[in-house]
This record gives C-alpha cells, structure tokens and sequence, in this order.
C-alpha cells in the first residue's frame, strides 16, 4: 500500500472517530476539542489530496476562528464551562434515519467504484486557483461577501442592546 | 492490499460523515452541539469538492471544483457566525439553549 494510502486511512479513521466523540461526549468542551481534531484531520485530508490552498484555509477558518467562536459561545452561555450536558436519549428513529442516509451513498458510492481509473492527483497552483476564483467565480465571491455583510449586520442586530 | 484512494472510498468517508452530522441533528438538544452538527455535515461535502477536483479530467474543471469549495467554507463560518448570535439571543430570553424550548418565531 503506498504512503498516500496508508495516510487517507488514518486521517479517515480519525476523521470519522472524532466526528462521532464530538457528538456524543457529555463535556460541552470536550466536544471543542474533538471537532478542532476533526478539522484539522479533515484539512490533512485536503493536503493528501494536494489542496494546498484549502488545507490551509481549512486550519485558520474551521481549526482557528469557527473553534474559537465556539468556545466564545460557551463560555457565555454557561455558569461553569465544564458542566456536563444532560444526556439526550439516543433516538431509534434518528440513528435508523442517519444509517438510512449512510446506506444509500454506500449503495451510490459501490455504483462508482470503477468509475476514477485516474490514480494521479492533480495539483493546482494557488495563483491558478485565484485567478479562477475572480474570472469565472468572480459573481460568487461577490455574492458570499455580500451575504457575509448581511450576516455580519444581521448577528449585531440579534445581540443588539436594548432589547427586552 | 489496493491503493485505498478510490471514488468509492472517498465517496464512502464523506457519506459516513453526512450521515454522523445527520444523526447529530436529529438527536442533539443543545444549540451549540446542532451547529457542530451542521458543521460536519458541510465538511462532508466540501470534502467531495475537493475530491472530485483532485481527481477531475481538465484543470478547468479542477479549479472550478476547489473554487466551489472556497465559497463553500465561507458560506459555513458566516453560519457559525449568525447561529451563535441566535444562540446568545436565546440564552439572554430564556436562558437557555435547548432547541426544544425555542417555540417562538419571536426571538
């Protein structure tokens, strides 16, 4: 097997672990943690598979900021922030949905196991990658910065001082 | 043993974690632990993005995929974003975040 290989099942491996300590451990900053572990498995995932620029953005937006905001919003919305979370009984009608879904894309993915002969990654320079994002994507990024703005507006106004 | 680095295997990791993201936000009752919920279940198919752009057959088509990807990740922290907000609103009017006492449109 090679390295390639060896490294997409661990990171895998550890990619779906922690997804699932994150729900299901009790301690709210427990959960922190484990899914800061997941995304930075999830931005070595990216690295293995030569997205350079999305690893990195990986680890500073989700690792970094989203973590961070995260955590901000615990230790505001807590007395003590490592009270423990009341356990939520595990739902038959859930865990049959969630495996349904899991079912079904292992049935679509089976359907597409020959369908890559390619076994080369293909990796893109970051200025290819920008120069693609303002041409052809250009209209997108404006309308993500333009949603960011009314998000940003729209989160003041739900904090805001003075109500109630 | 076969390289492990395959469409159905890539395809089946991220399907594996849409549906943990799934279940979490079918069974979990605190606010902040449904937004990390979501958040994996985005992840899922950034991941795919990615993937199918590692993999694609013209460098168009490659950046074209990465470049969803990046619209995608920003989509995902403005949502973290405006989900906390909602979290401290709701914290500060019933000072609690159970979802399931948040039965008023009116925040």
């Amino acid at each position: 097997m090679s390295p390639e290989g060896l490294a997409f099942l661990a990171l895998g491996a550890v990619a779906v672990i922690t997804a699932l300590a994150a729900l299901l451990v009790r301690e709210l900053v427990h959960t922190i943690m484990w899914i800061a572990s997941f995304f930075v498995a999830l931005s070595g995932l990216y690295f293995l598979l030569q997205a350079s620029f999305l690893g990195v953005l990986q680890l500073g937006v989700y690792a970094g900021a989203v973590t961070i905001l995260l955590l901000f919003g615990i230790m505001v919305t807590r007395r003590r922030i490592f009270s423990r979370e009341a356990a939520t009984g595990l739902s038959l009608t859930s865990l049959f949905l969630a495996l349904l879904v899991i079912v079904l894309l292992a049935a679509v993915a089976s359907d597409l196991a020959g369908a890559s002969n390619s076994t080369t990654i293909h990796s893109y320079a970051v200025v290819d990658l920008s120069s693609a994002l303002f041409g052809p994507y250009g209209g997108w990024l404006l309308l993500l910065g333009l949603v960011m703005l009314s998000a940003l507006s729209g989160a003041i106004y739900l904090v805001r001082e003075g109500r109630e | 043993m076969s390289d492990p680095i395959t469409t159905a295997s890539f395809l089946g990791l991220s399907g594996a974690l849409l549906g943990i993201g799934l279940f979490g936000i079918l069974t979990r009752r605190n606010f902040i632990l449904l937004l990390i919920a979501i958040e994996i279940a985005i992840n899922a198919a950034v991941l795919n993005f990615v993937y199918f752009a590692a993999f694609a057959s013209t460098p168009a088509s490659g950046l074209n995929g990465q470049s969803a990807a990046v619209v995608l990740v920003g989509l995902a922290a403005t949502e973290i974003a405006v989900g906390l907000a909602i979290v401290l609103a709701l914290n500060r009017l019933r000072g609690s975040i159970n979802v399931t006492e948040a039965t008023s449109l009116r925040l």
